[in-house]
């Protein structure tokens, strides 16, 4: 399948701050990229990049088969982090503004804009102006002008802050259901559940650098902590004693709960039985990395991490590290 | 282009709507029109009557009679004739041509209601020896209401004694007091001093063996009219509209331009501080979206020129004067018009967005007003001397070349048309580089935020993209 973004070495400097340093990405076309990084980490650029908003110092970007975001403009829908709409104008002549500035035309837009009001159900507000909807309005209202237009790529910066959770869920279900339609989304997030919960695979941009770039699957795997959980049946139990096990390295309490750390060659499958044996749990479960450990890990880490220095994220997820402490 | 014209027509659609340009923009014609409309019927209204006593202390016995005959109601008659003769004179001769039928009549009687009626005064000789105080203390007694009463005292005059015959050893001649009462018309007052004036200089010139007529005569050169010498032919200089007519088209330019250039900054700062702009950038490429918010603006600039120059041709066509208007003027209005807002909107595109509100824009619009405030400053010296070294250079620096050309040639002697042209081409090229670093300045000014920033950063910028 072909490529809807492709980066390469891209680079953009304000003054002295390079905002982005020698990016490489591809997204594949049908494909729902979520795009990760702390605040001022580089995303946005490297958003406004690809649709030609900044242009690069070096580099070269391919989107949609085409060399610049501006001859495919019409096939890319746009959600900026920076939220705004023309505060004196109607919803509906807005939203028609900028879905014939996006190649649309003729009598079928205005049944378009009903459509989508209805969809994320401000169906009642077309014919308000903007400065009278509040400001989680103005966000649905600036969604549908990303959407309207039923784009091949559809970019989203930050979509869901400032969302209730029945919007984000709203939001959230539009989003994937132009990912079945056959888009390619690709959207920058803080909140890490969406990302999970959304992506097939995650980009991490940390000093203008990718320090990420995998399938939800392949981070589960490269960043397994290789820890388990474990909490006694009987609170007076002696635990500790479980260290003596072969494959676990060691045992710390964490409240009611026990964190059984296993060695490098051990098999869960096979030190799970033994601790059951051993002890009656009332729960025992394989910790799974949460995207939210490795994006702590990551930026707690230091810049200088690469993309395949997995071992070492292991390791700081193994000992605790940033997640572990957030956590409490 | 189609996503232009979209900006093009918000732009252009959301700036007219606006209740601030209706009111500003529309209202302010209108009101002028209807002054004007009414100014004619509010002079119809007929100026106070005036009636009573001018009282003469005259021991000269000479003066009495001379300013007496001069405020007759016949010379009165007389004189206003001559008054209005004369406005007639000043008329253009096209405007006394082209005068519909009944309209000479009219200016006429609008002359005459203005003036009013012509004042009735009986000139009373006070007894010799009359007591000054005495003779002051009828001023005093209010007058009725409606005027009108012939034996109320308005002017008592006291002719000294030796303002005919000079007395011996004195060098001059000794002239008269005027005590007049409060809140008298100024017209009769002057009339009363210009009637004593030839009074007592007929007496003294009679006196001394001359006679007035003669001496009149003597010191007498009639003031021709001058004649405007062109190559096509002769016509009849006329120094209001001289003055005037380059004016009116300066005004009507620094109108339109600023008019639009205001908008287009004000719409600009807007739609980046409310954060809209990333969303246009997103379906428009910013020299799209400067150029369509420049094509929109400039519309409502040449609507607004429209509605005045129109209020204004309309006023030339109901005084009959259209004539004196060079039709080929109007297109070079238009012509320059384009060059001057293009230079201005694309200096106001610039700073609006490289700033985060309107009160940061002030401090960059210095060289933007001078833009507009160098040739408004200059109009009084180049419209006097439109071939003057300074008024010819200035033609060819953009952007007040577009100014000072236009003013040039509406004035009463028109630069060649080989100045014309360059000046046109020199305002072409001042739109292109005005445009260049507008748009540079605009892609990079977007999505700045933070700090003002100042014309170097303006440069610097330009130099970045």
């Amino acid at each position: 399948m072909a490529d809807a973004i492709v980066l390469k070495n891209l680079t953009k400097t304000f003054g002295e701050t390079v905002a982005v340093r020698d990016l490489d990405l591809a997204v594949p076309e049908g494909a729902l990229y979520g795009v990760i990084g702390p605040n001022g980490a580089g995303k946005t650029t490297m958003i406004r990049m690809i649709l030609s908003i900044l242009f690069p110092d070096r580099g070269e970007l391919t989107v949609l088969g085409r060399g610049s975001a501006l001859e495919a403009k019409d096939r890319i829908g746009y959600l900026p982090e920076e939220r705004g709409l023309y505060k004196k104008m109607r919803v509906g002549e807005l939203l028609v503004y900028l879905a014939r500035l996006k190649g649309m035309s003729g009598q079928s837009v205005q049944r378009q804009v009903r459509t989508w009001l209805e969809r994320v159900e401000l169906g009642d507000c077309e014919h308000k102006r903007c400065d009278d909807l509040s400001k989680g309005m103005q966000q649905k209202v600036q969604f549908v002008a990303a959407v309207i237009h039923r784009p091949d790529l559809l970019i989203l910066d930050e979509p869901f802050s400032g969302l209730d959770p029945v919007n984000q869920r709203v939001m959230r279900d539009i989003v994937l259901e132009e990912h079945r339609r056959g888009a390619t989304v690709l959207f920058s997030t803080h909140i890490m559940t969406h990302a999970e919960q959304l992506c097939d695979h995650v980009v991490m941009i940390h000093r203008g650098e990718k320090v990420l770039d995998q399938t939800m699957a392949g981070i589960r795997e490269t960043f397994d902590p290789r820890r388990i959980l474990f909490e006694p049946l009987d609170p007076g139990a002696d635990v500790a004693r479980l260290a003596a096990l072969p494959g676990v390295r060691s045992v710390v309490r964490d409240g009611a709960v026990w964190d059984l750390s296993l060695g490098e060659t051990a098999n869960p499958s096979a030190v799970i039985p033994a601790v059951v044996a051993a002890i009656t749990p009332s729960r025992i479960e394989v910790r799974r990395p949460t995207l939210e450990d490795v994006f702590i890990s990551i930026v707690t880490g230091g810049a200088a991490i690469a993309e395949d220095d997995g071992a070492r994220l292991r390791a700081a997820l193994r000992d605790g590290g940033g997640a572990h402490e957030v956590r409490r | 282009m189609r996503k232009m014209l979209y900006v093009a027509g918000r732009e252009f659609t959301t700036t007219v709507m606006t209740r601030g340009f209706i009111v500003g923009m529309l209202l302010t014609p209108a009101l002028l029109g209807l002054v004007i409309f009414i100014m004619p019927r509010m002079m119809t209204r007929a100026a106070p009557k005036i009636e009573g006593q001018v009282a003469i202390l005259d021991p000269t016995g000479v003066v009495k009679d001379a300013l007496s005959s001069y405020l007759s109601p016949e010379k009165f008659a007389e004189r206003r004739a001559k008054t209005r003769e004369e406005i007639e004179r000043q008329a253009p001769a096209e405007l006394r041509q082209r005068a519909p039928a009944g309209a000479d009549a009219a200016m006429r009687q609008s002359v005459e209601t203005a003036l009013g009626e012509v004042p009735r005064l009986a000139v009373t000789e006070l007894p010799p020896g009359t007591e000054i105080e005495q003779a002051k203390a009828p001023l005093k007694t209010p007058l009725p209401k409606q005027g009108g009463d012939p034996n109320a005292r308005l002017v008592l005059v006291v002719v000294h004694r030796d303002a005919v015959v000079r007395e011996a050893g004195k060098d001059s001649y000794g002239t008269y007091d005027l005590y007049e009462r409060g809140k008298i018309d100024e017209r009769l007052v002057d009339d009363i001093h210009s009637g004593l004036r030839e009074a007592i200089v007929s007496a003294r010139l009679k006196e001394s063996g001359l006679n007035p007529a003669d001496v009149r005569n003597l010191t007498t050169v009639k003031r021709p009219e001058s004649l405007t010498v062109t190559a096509e032919g002769e016509r009849t200089t006329n120094t209001a509209l001289n003055m005037l007519l380059p004016a009116g088209f300066m005004l009507l330019l620094m109108m339109s331009v600023m008019t639009s250039g205001q908008y287009l900054l004000m719409t600009t700062v807007e739609e980046k501080s409310n954060r809209v702009v990333e969303v246009l950038l997103s379906a428009v490429s910013a020299m799209e979206l400067m150029t369509g918010k420049i094509f929109g603006q400039m519309a409502v600039g040449l609507l607004v020129l429209a509605l005045y120059a129109g209020l204004g041709l309309m006023a030339l066509f109901s005084f009959a004067s259209i004539g004196l208007l060079d039709p080929i003027l109007i297109v070079y209005l238009v012509v320059f018009y384009f060059l001057a807002a293009f230079t201005y909107a694309a200096m106001m595109a610039a700073i609006g967005s490289a700033v985060n509100e309107m009160s940061e824009a002030q401090s960059l619009m210095m060289p933007a007003m001078m833009v507009v405030m160098v040739p408004w400053v200059l109009w009084l010296p180049i419209s006097r001397e439109p071939n003057a070294l300074l008024a010819v250079v200035l033609s060819f620096v953009p952007p007040f070349s577009n100014f000072v050309m236009l003013l040039r040639m509406t004035s009463n002697s028109p630069p060649p048309f080989w100045q014309t042209s360059l000046s046109i081409a020199v305002g072409a090229a001042g739109v292109y580089a005005a445009l260049w670093f507008a748009a540079k300045v605009f892609r990079v000014g977007l999505l700045m935020y933070g700090k003002p920033p100042t014309f170097g950063t303006l440069i610097r910028w330009a130099r970045m993209s």
